[in-house]
């Protein structure tokens, strides 16, 4: 089942063509990366997928229910979030409790499995230690973790994550592909992710989708394989 | 206290309540998405629908609440034009705001420059009974609205993409929150006057937010700052005879140097004893 669905995208941003042609999917058990150089749109794409921004031609969806059949649960990582929200007023523990209140969670309060979820969220990315500090007294690279942490909390069908290795060193960035591969393999969790550590990641993703730049400044999309598919 | 045997100083103390537990509620939200200044906006164009109301010979109060909807909508309109400088937009209806007040007051001279005046200054101690009630009912609502979606508003505040992506309707809340912040603006600027109700809004939850930690705990203390500042405000007004607001304002700017001032130097005294825990801080 595909929980991502692309075909023949276009978007359009004041009057230049950055997207065209763009046709990909993500199946639900899958781990994709989506790569290309800078400004090869991809943050453009995703927001298209997230209905955030709307495409010139073509259809980006994502599928409304799970492979279960209950409402699909997104979990989304926007790029460099933690620099935007440095004097947040609230702790650790806080922001990764509130991934535990979506659709229909709003009103009810924490049980005993949403705090082993916010424990287990929070221990998997090193950060249960900090579950007390304010979010402002953690450098970029914590935050990330913290924000990481909060989506692992509130447990999605699909993951889609914009960059989310950003301020990490390459010990903890082997640590988090290796949770997400774990994620997929174990959970059947699906994950979407923009990333520019092709070399490093290829090793845990089943297959990249790249962006290209092709002559004549047009843009367009075709797929790879993984070279080290497990 | 003998002051408070008097019915306006009754009336002026429960509105220094209703205020202080009122204004943390939104000014939290308001400085979390960078909108401190639409306390300011609004107060503008509050004072906009004043002038209006005088113009036409309606109910102020009412072109009041109607134009600062109508103003809200708009800032959102023109925010989601500026994506990259949304405060552009409260830059264009504040000075908007001013322009058609001051137009309207020039076209109408005489007693309606005076009504102007007692907006733009305010006075707590000169409020009604209905407009005490006006003010409980509206408190009842925005402390219902906090508890119900506290929690949608919290992750909004925090990454709008992220909530989008959650399946919160983050258009409809941020409307929602700017007209309930204007329609607060409206019933609070007769009282705190134009001039001085974003600093009601604002300070107490600027100082929370320094002496706080969990969000919930910054909100607590917004309001118990907020009562000390705008009853002690209240107080010291009515002891020193002078304006209520002003008084009230500069309670609230006291207590945030208070803050400021003693944060840094609580830090220097837990950094000097991190460095020498063996020693006298004295010495």
């Amino acid at each position: 089942m595909n929980y991502i669905e692309v075909h023949d995208l276009s978007f359009v941003y004041e009057e230049h063509p950055v997207l065209q042609h763009v046709s990909m999917a993500v199946q639900d058990g899958e781990f994709v990366v989506l790569a290309g150089e800078n400004g090869a749109a991809k943050s453009t794409l995703l927001r298209t997928i997230l209905g955030e921004a709307k495409p010139a031609h073509g259809t980006a969806r994502m599928a409304v229910r799970n492979c279960h059949g209950h409402p699909l649960k997104v979990g989304y990582l926007p790029q460099q979030i933690a620099a935007f929200n440095a004097g947040f007023p609230s702790t650790v523990y806080e922001l990764v409790a509130s991934g535990r209140f979506q659709r229909g969670r709003w009103f009810r309060p924490l049980r005993e499995h949403d705090r082993q979820h916010i424990q287990k969220a929070l221990t998997a990315v090193g950060m249960w230690e900090w579950r007390k500090h304010r979010i402002g007294e953690l450098s970029g690279g914590q935050k990330q973790r913290v924000c990481l942490a909060r989506i692992f909390a509130a447990d999605p069908d699909l993951f889609i994550l914009d960059e989310p290795t950003t301020g990490m060193d390459i010990e903890t960035r082997a640590q988090f592909y290796q949770l997400l591969r774990h994620e997929v393999h174990a959970h059947g969790k699906s994950i979407l992710m923009v990333s520019h550590d092709n070399d490093n990641v290829m090793d845990f993703a089943d297959r990249q989708v790249r962006l290209v730049r092709m002559e004549g400044t047009q843009w367009r999309c075709f797929s790879m394989a993984s070279c080290n598919a497990h | 206290m003998a002051m408070f045997f008097y019915g306006f100083m009754q009336r002026a103390l429960i509105t220094a309540v209703l205020m202080a537990v009122l204004a943390p509620l939104l000014g939290l939200f308001l400085i979390l998405r960078r909108q401190s200044l639409m306390a300011d906006t609004l107060s503008h164009v509050s004072l906009a629908g004043v002038a209006l109301g005088l113009f036409v010979n309606l109910n102020p109060t009412v072109t009041t609440l109607v134009v600062v909807i109508l103003a809200t909508i708009l800032i959102e309109y023109i925010t989601r034009a500026y994506q990259t400088y949304a405060e552009v937009a409260i830059a264009i209806i504040m000075a908007a705001g001013l322009a058609v007040a001051l137009t309207l007051m020039s076209l109408d001279r005489g007693t309606s420059a005076m009504s102007v005046d007692q907006y733009l200054f305010g006075s707590i101690v000169a409020i009604s009974n209905q407009q005490v009630l006006l003010l409980v009912i509206l408190t009842v609502i925005v402390v219902g609205a906090y508890v119900l979606f506290h929690r949608p508003m919290y992750v909004l505040t925090f990454s709008p993409a992220t909530a989008r992506a959650e399946g919160l309707p983050v258009q409809f809340m941020s409307l929602v929150f700017n007209a309930l912040t204007g329609v607060t603006i409206a019933v609070i600027m007769p009282i705190a006057g134009a001039l001085l109700v974003s600093a009601v809004m604002i300070l107490p939850a600027a100082i929370a937010m320094r002496v706080a930690r969990r969000f919930n705990t910054v909100v607590l203390a917004g309001i118990g700052i907020g009562m000390v500042g705008t009853v002690g405000g209240l107080v010291c007004s009515y002891d020193f005879n002078t304006p209520p607001g002003a008084a009230i304002t500069l309670l609230l700017v006291a207590i945030f140097l208070l803050c400021l001032g003693g944060r840094g130097i609580w830090r220097r005294l837990r950094g000097r004893r991190l460095m020498f825990p063996d020693k006298n801080c004295d010495s």
